[in-house]
């Protein structure tokens, strides 16, 4: 990597070379960016590979000279939608931030409930003046993302893969194995075994299983596999004693949106 | 053979936490199972264990290792890469046979075949101490596959006879390690009663293979293209990839790139990976030769029986039964799936 | 690229350290493909088989394997044709001349040119299927003499897909080697005045020798199952067809699984089989 204008040989050192980088908060509750900034020490590490001109979070300037924009949060309002669009137009490279803007995440959770009543619920008398869309969408359904970080919130050493891959002129991945895979590395006690139920056989890995490794289980905060095959799991969830319905709420607290785009993919079935 | 008092054993161990530079690691409870892990004391041994959650070949060939780093001095040109072999042994106590067989089949391909340097230095830096099993998991099936008792593969085996252990040598290092503790030989006596307890161990087995493993290689080949059998199997299977992690002789990986925030540095390593995960067979265009379920299942089952057979000559299931007890869709288990194959094929 | 005098390699201890090759031509075939010509440092040769692979290896993007796509008659720089369809392969597409990287290898069984001597060998290629086979093709024509006839059908989607178009004029005017060429379409804006069809549309009019003829194929499984039903159909052997395949190995060395084809590792057992090996196995998809 010898010249300084090869895609792979960027010379992080060089404050010309740095990408411009914006991050943007929509409807969530903003704790991925939180992680970012719970870089701590290692902050001072990205901000030598790239150059950050926006974070609300963080700094007080602002600047619109951005090519790659992370954004969080998912879209609720006819003004997150405009605000996306023209996103879309200065940035090279659109990254979603955690699961509200990967897949709706848990903003989905009110998709299927009676709208005026879960304004009511949340904001009790000024529900009148919340201007929302019923349903809670994520950022591709209003514009072209390039890649997903998702979680909730999100791993932070995903996302230094993520950065340091735009930087070296590659493509951030995700895995597409579940966390089961994790959590054996661990050598977890299952979640199952310890009579609770887990989403981890079918929910994407890359977190480390850190939920079921501090005892808890899988929420399925990483959206799903590509291909889960959710009937064999429905029957497992079954076999340990569930009811449909209760399934069906385990599904729903992160996977609302999916689960609907995919039930339409597949020809309406559900 | 040797017999050792037990509290001569119990000296040794700790002398060997104390002194040997290397970790020595041993079967412990952990909850409502047993893991190997680092020992801090001689007392934390579990002598009548069942089975481990992951077995120790997680310290030859580990969850994730290195396989080479790379870097490059900031706002310099070319790349420094290296290769990187973690050569750290660790003493290893209390490996049930099945765990040594597999180690053994491991040692065959990543030392004497393919010569893997991360794995042939941790392996060649590690003592083995193998003990006699006492408890049967319910899973598990080693005794029909030949792996419930074992005549080599291990530095020390121990079989815990009422206060005193007796000790099978099978190395030199074994040997040496058993020199700064006193022993005395095995009476004939006490080694029929080694003898009696293997034999007597497999009638504690509740399940088995109904037929000779060394027959499952021809029994696979002919069930290849029962699909049926494959997709009834796989309808229930969450190809989550926890059968194989948890395997003793599975050994494929993938390679990941992990970079450093610096963007000049980083490392290649390797991690687990396993045969029924979605993308486990994909190439770059897209083409997935192993696309349905039934299809990774099937390989699955081909690997352990048949296929390292025919490279490595060895029956790649041990019979631990880990894969069983981990599958929270039940539909790992090789002892049911080869059983099912053989019935159907003399129905 | 071992180098015997060296006793850790002699050992197999440095099987995962890659030597640093340098890019120093890059040539543009379409909008995917591109040829990287690669130098190794003084005194280590890649001394590979034609139909062999190497892993490639860029800092800070990763590692894939590419069949080697020049002869080991050539001397010097060897040379890998690459297709951009991958986060790896994308990347490799943005290094240019002077860049290094990783190069470990060469892995794999090639073509057992020994075996071949005397045969006339009929070369079909599909799309990047080329890459692997212009090795040997090169090295046949290289070596005068010490083959029979030499054929070679290459077949694209479109015209915009050939790669290597210098030499396809070469093989074309070749006197010692028949070439044919043809491409599935012709999209608007692209011009052709050769053949369309599939490439089996080929095979027939060849009149080829079944007794003396060996076949060497590479391409996508679609193109390989139906060429190989086409080649016996026209009364070749199995045992006289080889076909290079495509896995994705991450180690190249038997290890890591990704390659497996039912028993076989196409990393160890391949990329170049006999058809006689693979034909009944299901994961060949032949």
């Amino acid at each position: 990597m010898s010249d300084g204008d090869s895609g792979n040989g960027r010379q992080p050192g060089d404050a010309d070379e740095r990408p411009r980088v914006a991050f943007f908060d929509f409807t969530g509750c903003e704790g991925d960016q939180l992680q970012v900034l719970n870089l701590e020490d290692r902050l001072l590490d990205l901000v030598e590979v790239v150059e950050i001109v926006s974070f609300r979070e963080a700094m007080t300037e602002h600047s619109e000279d951005y090519e790659i924009a992370f954004i969080e949060g998912g879209v609720a309002t006819a003004h997150d939608e405009r605000r996306l669009t023209r996103i879309r137009t200065h940035a090279d490279t659109v990254i979603a931030l955690g699961s509200c803007a990967s897949f709706a995440g848990i903003n989905a959770l009110r998709n299927d409930q009676d709208f005026e009543r879960v304004k009511e619920r949340v904001y009790g008398e000024d529900a009148h003046r919340i201007s929302s869309y019923p349903v809670a969408r994520p950022i591709d359904d209003v514009i072209d993302v390039d890649y997903e970080i998702p979680g909730c919130p999100i791993d932070r050493e995903e996302f230094v893969q993520a950065v340091t891959a735009l930087v070296n002129g590659a493509e951030p991945t995700i895995p597409n194995y579940p966390v089961c895979l994790q959590c054996k590395f661990e050598e977890n006690l299952c979640a199952f075994e310890r009579g609770e139920t887990c989403l981890g056989p079918i929910t994407r890995g890359g977190c480390g299983a850190t939920c079921v490794s501090e005892g808890t289980h899988c929420w399925g905060c990483r959206g799903m596999v590509e291909d889960p095959n959710e009937d064999a799991y429905t029957a497992v969830l079954e076999a340990h004693g569930l009811t449909t319905e209760e399934i069906l709420d385990e599904y729903q607290l992160y996977w609302g949106f999916e689960r609907e785009q995919r039930a339409v993919a597949d020809g309406g079935e559900s | 053979m040797k017999i050792i008092d037990r509290s001569d054993f119990t000296a040794l161990i700790s002398e060997l936490i104390a002194e040997d530079p290397r970790e020595v690691v041993g079967v412990q409870a952990d909850g409502d199972g047993y893991v190997f892990d680092s020992l801090e004391s001689a007392s934390d041994l579990a002598f009548e264990y069942d089975l481990t959650r992951l077995s120790p070949k997680k310290y030859v060939m580990p969850q994730r290792e290195t396989l080479l780093t790379y870097r490059r001095d900031a706002g310099a040109a070319d790349y420094e890469m290296r290769a990187e072999a973690d050569p750290t042994g660790r003493i290893i106590v209390g490996v049930h046979p099945y765990d040594l067989a597999a180690i053994r089949q491991l040692d065959k391909i990543f030392i004497d075949t393919l010569h893997d340097e991360p794995y042939r230095r941790k392996r060649e830096n590690s003592v083995l101490i193998g003990l006699t099993m006492q408890d049967v998991a319910d899973t598990c099936f080693a005794a029909s596959m030949d792996t419930a008792s074992i005549e080599s593969g291990y530095d020390l085996m121990v079989t815990e006879l009422d206060d005193e252990f007796a000790v099978d040598i099978g190395t030199f290092e074994g040997d040496q390690l058993l020199e700064s503790v006193p022993t005395r030989n095995a009476t004939s006596e006490e080694i029929d009663r080694v003898e009696t307890i293997e034999t007597d161990l497999e009638a504690e087995f509740e399940r088995g293979l109904d037929f000779p493993p060394a027959e499952l290689p021809s029994l696979l080949e002919a069930s290849y293209d029962d699909m049926d059998f494959w997709e009834a199997y796989a309808e229930q299977c969450l190809s989550c990839g926890t059968c194989n992690v948890v395997c003793p002789t599975c050994f494929c990986f993938s390679v990941d790139m992990v970079r450093e925030l610096d963007g000049d540095s980083g490392r290649q390593e390797r991690r687990w990976d396993g045969c029924l995960l979605e993308d486990f067979a994909t190439v770059a265009q897209g083409e997935n030769f192993r696309e349905e379920v039934a299809q990774r299942h099937r390989h699955r089952f081909m690997r352990k029986g048949w296929y390292i057979y025919e490279r490595y000559g060895d029956i790649a299931c041990v019979g631990c039964g880990r894969c069983t007890a981990h599958c929270v869709a039940g539909v790992a288990d090789p002892c049911e799936v080869y059983n099912e194959l053989r019935e159907a094929q003399h129905a | 690229m071992r180098s015997h005098a060296d006793p850790q390699f002699a050992r197999g201890e440095r099987e995962y350290q890659p030597v640093e090759g340098q890019i120093v031509w890059v040539e543009t075939y379409t909008d995917d493909d591109k040829l990287f010509v690669i130098d190794l440092p003084d005194g280590i040769d890649l001394d590979h088989e034609p139909g062999q692979f190497v892993q490639l290896f860029v800092p800070g993007v990763g590692e894939a394997p590419f069949s080697i796509a020049s002869s080991p008659t050539k001397d010097g720089p060897f040379e890998l044709c690459i297709r951009a369809v991958g986060n790896v392969t994308n990347a490799i597409h943005d290094l240019e001349s002077g860049d290094t990287v990783g190069i470990r290898g060469p892995y794999g069984t090639g073509f057992d040119v020994d075996a071949l001597a005397g045969e006339d060998l009929l070369f079909v290629a599909g799309g990047i299927g080329l890459a692997p086979l212009r090795s040997i093709i090169n090295y046949a024509l290289d070596r005068p003499g010490e083959f029979g006839e030499l054929t070679t059908l290459y077949g694209c989607t479109e015209p915009a897909e050939q790669l290597f178009p210098d030499e396809l004029a070469a093989w074309a005017d070749s006197p010692i080697m028949d070439y044919h060429e043809t491409v599935d379409g012709v999209p608007a804006g692209q011009e052709w005045d050769g053949n369309t069809g599939v490439i089996t549309s080929l095979i027939p009019p060849l009149d080829f020798d079944p007794a003396t003829t060996v076949a060497l194929v590479c391409g996508p499984p679609v193109m390989y199952r139906f060429v190989i039903k086409s080649l016996r159909e026209n009364g070749l052997p199995d045992e006289r067809i080889y076909l290079s395949l495509e896995r994705n190995m991450h180690c190249g060395r038997g290890l890591c699984g990704h390659c497996q084809l039912n028993e076989l590792y196409v990393c160890l057992d391949g990329p170049v089989f006999n058809y006689t090996t693979v034909r009944d196995k299901e994961e060949a998809e032949v």
